[in-house]
């Protein structure tokens, strides 16, 4: 990295917006989820599911394969899910932790398996050539100053993200399907009462958070890296899980939310080499804090941010809560 | 004989029924799925039955990995009850650990060996307890919901500790984040010689009895379940809904934190960056014991059975590794789950045509299910059994 400010400041703001997007993506689903009324912190596990898939489909060579398998194996997960939380009525924190349990197992389990299929007993296999997405810049906006280096030189996820958040932006505020999610969440009695079939629209909405954590999951697998590790969605499921209530569930909310998350996590990672290269004594001076330090930044900043933040808006009314509701003799 | 008892007896053989048939289940359609994949899922079977109890050895590891898992289920299961959804025991059991860890190595202030392993688990179980009312108190003061906070707490514990075992109480001449072992002398006690099997395990043991009483004899286990089972009703009655989910938070804190101290000072002797998925995998546990201390006792042991039994699985020549304990674990818990949801309509189905209302058949439209819930809740059953009763919770 040169020392320039200017080419610092871009990296920054392109390294911040490449780290949010997965975030953006899995929370647009989760928050959709939660306006239903369902909380699923098995979020993190529909990740893990989506980076092995994709990555075990691009295996072939084809990343486009990849990238469906992922969104489909996030869906089937989320399945599982909803079978057992919304038709089973069953407690969603728990299901959803064991889902995640379920996750780490099994894409660990796939992931051993699929290196011994492959001959390979490093702990790394290498996606074949070209079956990864690179960076794709668009023409023209690319060169523009700044931005081009920051909004048009991302990965493709990141175009679908922006266009799929428009999209679900526009379904919530102004469409009757919009109105029905919303208001599953905050009372389903009246849905109920209206004729509308809660268990059903539930449904859809986990199906859907299913789909997006496996798209982001795979973005982690076959797009930012091209490779997977074991539990390499390292807690972006549970920061998303964090970072919906952070934005008063709102979609706005949550992408600023996102962005400043990646925007820690940028800096995180530029001051973990600058200590040792720049020549600002500013900077130098971090040397002496231990790098584990700059980890814990953005979960820190998390905790801090919703202890400040999350007395004013207290969420779906009916989140968690199963449909029909099961009474505690029961 | 007396009907209460009889009933509660016909509800444990059914609970224990449940859990059995979910284990099972969860097992066969692991086989089956790596039946499909091409494995010989009887070989499979029998190397997983041999390395969790085909020997002196292997029980005692079994048994060894089971301390942790029952002590971080209690946690769960503790504060699952009281409606406290605490998902921190991995951070709480991790914080233990790392404070039993300084405690006897690096800042030992005590010079007698039983001193300092004294000082060294009661040094994790504080630790661990208060790192969970952290995540309580920021719950009462600012309203973050502790589900999330313990989760970030997690991860702050996870990096704070691996500072700490990075700086002040690194090992000498080494480069990772790990700490210097804990002398002999300072070990606990070990049961079966040349085993992992420390005298922990019966102290976890002991502790899950002594919650089963506690739930079922004294004012605090059934305050505790009423402000889990309907904290509005509970704080009409007169108990102190917020202070009883606090201690039982801090309780739930205090057993995680005892977990880890227990795995340092018992098994692993030092500490490493990576230092196990207990935590997680107590809320499993929890909830394959139904979130009752016995049977959160026997829950962990068949966790303990499986990861030990992976172990083995993993060294014979298939390619398969122990993780896929773990998918055992999470199919188990799915399992549970439906069935428990099955069950729930059996007898719901059966308390409504029982009391003289209109009997439904188990297969229920959501609408008369919501009908027939209502009147569940008017029942008296709940209310002839004085101590929690064998419902669902308990």
């Amino acid at each position: 990295m040169n020392g320039s400010a200017e080419n610092i400041v871009t990296f920054l703001a392109q390294q911040m917006v490449a780290a949010a997007v997965p975030l953006v993506i899995a929370g647009m689903g989760e928050l959709v989820a939660e306006l239903a009324g369902v909380i699923n912190i098995g979020i993190e596990g529909l990740m893990l599911i989506g980076c092995i898939a994709a990555y075990v489909g691009a295996g072939g060579g084809n990343g486009s394969v990849g990238l469906a398998a992922g969104v489909l194996a996030g869906m089937g997960m989320a399945a599982i899910f909803a079978f057992v939380s919304i038709s089973g009525r069953a407690d969603q924190i728990v299901c959803g932790a064991a889902i995640n349990i379920f996750a780490l197992g099994a894409s660990g389990t796939v992931w051993t398996v699929y290196r011994h299929w492959r001959g390979s007993h490093d702990m790394s296999v290498s996606l074949p050539h070209g079956a990864g997405f690179d960076k794709w810049p668009l023409p023209y906006l690319a060169h523009l100053p700044f931005f081009g280096r920051v909004i048009f030189d991302q990965y493709s996820l990141f175009y679908g993200g922006v266009l799929l958040g428009f999209a679900v932006w526009f379904m919530l505020r102004f469409t009757r399907m919009g109105l029905i999610i919303r208001s599953l969440g905050e009372s389903p009695e009246a849905c109920q009462a209206a004729g509308i079939r809660v268990r059903t629209w539930r449904w859809g909405a986990v199906l859907f958070a299913g789909g997006c954590a496996g798209a982001a999951g795979a973005y982690l697998s076959i797009m930012r890296t091209h490779a997977f590790a074991s539990d390499m969605t390292g807690g972006q499921g549970f920061v998303v899980l964090a970072l919906v209530i952070f934005g008063r569930w709102s979609l706005a909310g949550l992408t600023v939310g996102c962005l400043f998350f990646g925007l820690i996590n940028a800096i995180q990672q530029v001051l973990q080499t600058a200590r040792y290269t720049a020549h600002n004594p500013l900077i130098e001076s971090l040397r002496h804090i231990p790098f584990q330090l700059f980890q814990m930044l953005p979960y820190l900043a998390a905790l801090v941010a919703l202890a400040v933040l999350s007395r004013n808006r207290p969420g779906p009314q009916a989140l968690g809560q199963p449909w029909p509701p099961v009474s505690p003799g029961e | 004989m007396n009907p209460i008892l009889i009933r509660q007896i016909k509800n444990a053989i059914v609970s224990i029924t449940t859990t059995v048939m979910a284990c099972a289940a969860a097992l066969g359609l692991v086989l089956l799925a790596l039946r499909l994949a091409g494995y010989p899922p009887l070989g499979i079977l029998h190397r997983w039955i041999i390395g969790s109890v085909g020997r002196m050895y292997y029980i005692s590891n079994s048994l060894a990995e089971t301390c942790p898992l029952l002590l971080t289920g209690l946690a769960a299961g503790i504060a699952f009850r009281c409606g406290v959804l605490n998902i921190g025991a991995q951070g709480q059991f991790l914080v233990g650990a790392m404070v039993a860890t300084g405690l006897a190595t690096r800042w030992r202030i005590v010079s007698a060996p039983w001193a300092v392993m004294m000082l060294a688990v009661f040094g994790g179980i504080l630790a661990g307890g208060l790192w969970a009312a952290l995540a309580s108190l920021l719950d009462r003061r600012r309203g973050v919901p502790i589900v999330l906070s313990t989760i970030l707490l997690n991860f702050i514990a996870l990096y704070a500790v691996q500072t700490i075992l990075d700086g002040p109480l690194q090992a000498h001449g080494t480069s990772a984040p790990q700490s210097p072992e804990v002398q002999g002398a300072f070990w606990l006690p070990v049961l079966i010689k040349f085993s992992s099997l420390h005298i922990g395990i019966i102290f976890a043991f002991a502790l899950a009895i002594l919650m089963y009483v506690v739930n079922r004899q004294t004012p605090f286990g059934f305050q505790t379940l009423v402000s889990g089972l309907n904290p509005r009703a509970a704080k009409r009655a007169g108990i102190p809904v917020e202070s009883r989910q606090f201690m039982t938070m801090f309780l739930s804190g205090c057993f995680a934190g005892l977990g880890g101290a227990f795995q340092v000072l018992g098994v692993t002797h030092f500490m490493t960056a990576d230092f196990g998925n207990y935590g997680y995998a107590g809320i499993a546990v929890a909830l394959l014991g139904r979130l009752n201390p016995i049977g959160i006792a026997f829950s962990a042991l068949f966790f303990g059975l499986l990861d030990t039994g992976a172990l083995r699985v993993e060294e014979s020549s298939l390619g398969l590794p122990h993780n896929i304990a773990n998918v055992v674990k999470g199919v188990v818990v799915l399992v549970m789950l439906l069935l428990i949801a099955f069950m729930q309509r059996r007898r719901l189905a059966s308390i409504v045509s029982d009391s003289g209302g209109t009997s439904r058949g188990a297969g229920n439209l959501p609408e008369s299910a919501a009908v027939s819930n209502e009147t569940a809740t008017t029942l008296p059953a709940p209310l002839d059994s004085p101590g929690p009763s064998a419902k669902g919770a308990d």
